[in-house]
């Protein structure tokens, strides 16, 4: 086995993993800081961000605004020490990446632009035209390059972190193109893998976003945070699910059902505003969680349309004109005419709820440290704490900005005065990984990671969709307990080293179904609806703070399986209040104590 | 319905050369190239390409289809009435089946250093009007995904040529009102392996799936480098 | 740790064909572009030939003269000439994208007229002289 050593490993060349590698390199420039990531970073999924990113930037905004409208969109379930260092770094952040280079959209005095999104009070998302994300990553990526502290390790994907006695020594991966396993000590190690969405069957996620990191960290006992919380986008296109951005909304863009009503206003959303002035909360300017419940609604009603055996509801932009859509959505126009065949100019678009992001992951505290010293999770894979329940449209991309510099520099002030550990204390563990991958391969075998992997996808459709009850879930867990025995069993047939995507596939899917473990336990546990986590059974329908006003913790258990605990949220200055938006949630703003415990 | 793919077959281990394998896969009016490599994967889990976005924004699952640089994700069967023919992008080291070695690539990247240099310090944006991000807004939209690279003689003739995405990139940051780093970049662009190793096939904007028109920005490069070279004449 | 030697092959090193511009029409197209130099390579030797003759003296200038009309001559220069307006229209086509100075359809236009002024300018001014 190759060894290696490193002073810093960053896990994953997306937004966070970047972020991070810049900011250790920029802390100590004599710090070697390793960059692996399973793909070239610039495939990593922060590239499929459309939307923008949250600061607070116009003068009539307020820190205190964008501090309560997270607050509230997270259902009260968000830490709030931690969302107060976020609501106040985030504009120093977009700037960095403005000096970077990054082409942030601009008004005509040469200012940066602002739009609207959903949940949010004011405009303060910073946007670069409906590809944000993509130039958010490229920007990152190709300042890294400025770095020679920063060696990237491209297409290594890890499959275990090397623990010594709750402290981090290193990871152990896999060289994809040479199938090669490596022993990379370091000092400290940053998670940055992203989400989970792919253990879900419709979702907006690229192929690589499959937990990878949050089964990783929850293996060695870390805790995995509010998984329960996983946001459905409102508007992915029906079948690929491919994302079609909330910007579309921001800009004036409405959704109708099948009789071209705007059914938003039915479910506390209202009054309806005209189409093409959107109005900050109101109607399609809603959060994420209430968008996609209100679909749900619709669904049951029978009043979707259908797509090609999909139900789906229509997001009409025609009323915006050719010209605006071409300077300020001329991605979505491109993935409209590509993938539903529909010019948005002229014709509405089909959509549906799409799984999008979850909003829990491994457990940190507002440093990004984890319960393993030396062991730091930033950006989707991480559960700071900023989220809640239910995450704003255009937090994310300022999140992995904000947090993921936090953990370069914590990272780096660790690694600065750490030692490694002794090559012999990991010996053992390197071993017995190396023992289990070998022993994965056979000749033959009945079972294949599509069917196990289709059957997973599904399950977790079915039993912790937008709404879920007891009976579902507990089907739903069932079904991953058999998938599981299953697993054990699956052996990979390809004994090829070079690039053996099998053995990739096989290894993430094992990731897969661990963190579908914490999601469907999670959410069996907490038997009250808030955010994106709403029940249909009885008693367990209205938000209750009573019992729930606290995160769940997955923990694993050495026999495999998880238990759940709770640990309460950190509340300074916002106590908990109804949520609410549209004309209800007018009253709501400039004051956080005006509405009443539920 | 039923089509015929053919795809470029190439095991490390065990080939001299690619050989065509053909399979069957399911196909309606949505079926794009990626969704039938993922249906042969399933036949045939041993099968190599990179993908991952499938909505042409990461640049993983560049391809040739029909000898044609190709996103897959992008490029679909209906528009193939008979056979279809998958290979490894063009002028690339083929490593497994569809997947090529992106190394050079990168260095190329790299080489030109793609990233804005102005060490001013300061908390507040630069002002930069819509006018000055048109300047360069169509050559920051590349992908990277290495289309061009495939679709370009020169490349294929001269793999130390810095191709059409390397070069865009270059134009991108020297066009950007806030940048200081033409003169750093500019050695890269007027060696033997820069800008003037192309030769205007064009072919790189035809394929490009994101309209970026490396050739132009190649071009526009060629002027900035002549001027470079005039000017240096006059210093002593 | 040794470093085994692969016996496999390992990755493949692909070769470009000797015709690889036949392979696709936008290839041969750009292939005729730069074959356009030849017929334009004739003409310009007929040129330089025509302006030794005249130093010569008014015999080998007839002589020229007669060469110049020869039917093979005429074609080659036709052709030539068939050559130099292909290669404008493509190099028309290219300007606007190389110096983007205004809509790229107007700068067409604007570049024929051009060439069309210009040559008509020469021709007249030429003639005049002769």
């Amino acid at each position: 086995m190759q060894q290696l050593q490193q002073d810093i490993i960053v896990v994953g060349g997306g937004g966070a993993g970047l972020r991070a590698a810049i900011a250790a390199a920029e802390a100590s420039p004599g710090l070697q800081v390793a960059l692996l990531s399973k793909v070239y970073p610039m495939r990593s999924h922060t590239v499929a961000a459309e939307g923008g990113a949250a600061a607070v930037t116009l003068d009539e905004d307020s820190l205190a605004a964008h501090f309560q409208d997270t607050v509230s969109g997270s259902d009260w379930l968000a830490e709030q020490d931690v969302v107060e260092y976020f609501v106040a770094h985030a504009y120093q952040e977009l700037v960095q990446l403005e000096r970077w280079g990054c082409p942030w959209s601009r008004k005509t005095d040469g200012k940066v632009q602002v739009r609207r999104f959903g949940g949010m009070k004011t405009e303060r998302t910073w946007f670069a035209a409906d590809k944000t994300g993509f130039h958010i990553l490229h920007t990152l990526f190709q300042t890294s390059l400025r770095y020679p502290a920063i060696k990237r390790f491209d297409e290594y994907f890890v499959v275990d972190l090397l623990v010594v006695e709750q402290q981090i020594a290193g990871v152990l991966a896999i060289d994809f193109s040479s199938g090669k396993l490596v022993q990379i000590m370091a000092k400290a190690v940053i998670l940055a893998t992203g989400g989970a969405g792919r253990v879900f069957h419709y979702n907006t996620n690229g192929g690589i976003v499959t937990g990878d990191g949050m089964a990783l960290a929850y293996r060695h006992g870390v805790a995995l945070r509010d998984m329960e919380f996983v946001q459905y986008h409102p508007t992915g296109l029906p079948g690929s699910g491919i994302l079609i951005t909330e910007a579309c909304r921001g800009e004036g863009g409405i959704l109708l059902n099948k009789d071209g009503y705007r059914y938003l206003q039915d479910y506390g959303l209202g009054p309806v505003t005209p189409a093409g002035q959107p109005q900050n909360k109101y109607m399609e300017l809603g959060p994420r969680d209430k968008l996609s419940q209100a679909f749900w609604q619709q669904q049951q009603l029978g009043l979707t349309a259908d797509y090609q055996g999909h139900a789906v509801v229509y997001l009409d932009l025609r009323h915006l004109g050719k010209a605006h859509l071409a300077s300020r959505l001329p991605f979505i126009c491109e993935l409209a005419k590509a993938y539903v065949n529909i010019d948005p100019a002229t014709a509405p678009i089909p959509i549906r709820p799409a799984v999008h992001y979850t909003m829990g992951g491994i457990l940190t505290d507002i440093n990004c440290q984890t319960s393993i010293a030396g062991l730091f999770a930033v950006g989707e894979c991480a559960s700071v704490g900023l989220h809640g329940a239910n995450r704003l449209g255009s937090n994310s991309l300022s999140e992995l900005l904000v947090f993921g510099k936090v953990a370069g520099e914590q990272a780096a002030a660790l690694a600065l005065q750490a030692n490694l550990p002794p090559l012999s204390a990991v010996a053992v563990q390197s071993e017995q990984q190396q023992n289990y991958i070998g022993n994965l391969f056979a000749d033959s075998c009945d079972d294949t990671v599509h069917a196990i992997r289709t059957e997973l996808t599904l399950a977790m459709e079915q039993g912790c969709g937008i709404y879920r009850d007891n009976a579902g879930m507990q089907s739903c867990l069932d079904t991953l307990q058999a998938l599981k025995t299953r697993y054990q069993q699956l052996k990979v047939t390809d004994n090829s080293k070079v690039y053996n995507s099998t053995l990739l596939q096989h290894l993430e899917l094992g990731f897969g179904l661990d963190v579908a473990e914490t999601i469907c336990r999670s959410a069996l546990a907490r038997t009250e609806s808030r955010g994106a986590h709403q029940r249909l059974d009885e008693g367990m329908t209205k938000r209750n703070d009573n019992d729930f006003l606290t995160h769940s913790l997955a923990i694993r258990q050495p026999d495999g399986n998880t238990m759940i605990s709770w640990q309460p949220v950190k509340i300074t200055s916002l106590p908990p209040a109804e949520r609410h938006y549209g004309a209800k949630g007018s009253g709501l703003a400039g004051s956080g104590s005006a509405g009443s415990n539920v | 319905m039923s089509k015929t793919i053919n795809i470029a077959r190439y095991n490390p281990e065990q080939d001299s050369q690619p050989q065509l394998q053909a399979f069957q896969v399911d196909s309606d009016h949505s079926t794009s190239v990626l969704d039938a490599l993922l249906q042969v994967q399933q036949q045939d889990p041993s099968l190599g390409f990179r993908w991952s976005c499938r909505m042409a924004i990461c640049g993983s699952c560049g391809v040739m289809v029909n000898g044609i640089p190709k996103l897959g994700c992008k490029t679909f069967l209906r528009d193939y009435p008979d056979e279809v023919t998958v290979s490894a992008l063009a002028h690339f080291v083929v490593e497994k089946d569809l997947i090529v070695d992106m190394q050079p690539f990168l260095a190329h990247l790299s080489a030109v250093k793609p990233y804005l240099i102005n060490d001013q310090q300061n908390a507040e944006p630069h002002r930069q009007t819509p006018a000055q991000l048109a300047k360069y807004q169509q050559f920051a939209n590349c992908i990277n995904c290495g289309l061009c690279y495939s679709a370009c003689p020169q490349f294929g003739l001269n793999p130390e040529f810095l191709g059409p995405a390397a070069i865009t990139l270059a134009q991108r940051y020297n066009l950007d009102s806030r940048d200081q780093g033409k003169a750093a970049r500019m050695p890269e662009l007027n060696s033997k392996n820069g800008v003037w190793g192309c030769t205007f096939v064009g072919f790189c904007s035809e394929v490009c799936p994101k309209k970026v028109d490396p050739a132009a920005a190649i071009n526009q490069g060629k002027v900035a480098s002549a001027g470079d070279f005039i000017i240096s004449m006059f210093k002593p | 740790m040794v470093v085994k030697k692969k016996s496999a092959p390992g990755p493949y090193q692909p070769v470009m064909a000797r015709t690889w511009w036949l392979q696709h029409r936008y290839f041969q197209m750009y292939m005729l572009r730069e074959a356009t130099v030849l017929p334009l390579l004739f003409f310009i030797g007929c040129l330089l030939y025509g302006l030794y003759c005249l130093n010569l003296g008014e015999v080998q200038w007839q002589h020229w003269l007669a060469f110049m009309a020869q039917p093979w001559v005429v074609l080659l220069n036709l052709l030539a000439f068939i050559a130099s307006l292909f290669h404008a229209k493509t190099f028309f086509e290219l300007f606007p994208r190389v110096m983007p100075l205004a809509r790229p359809g107007l700068m067409i236009a604007g570049q024929w007229l051009a060439t069309l002024l210009v040559a008509t300018g020469l021709v007249l001014l030429l003639g005049g002289w002769l």
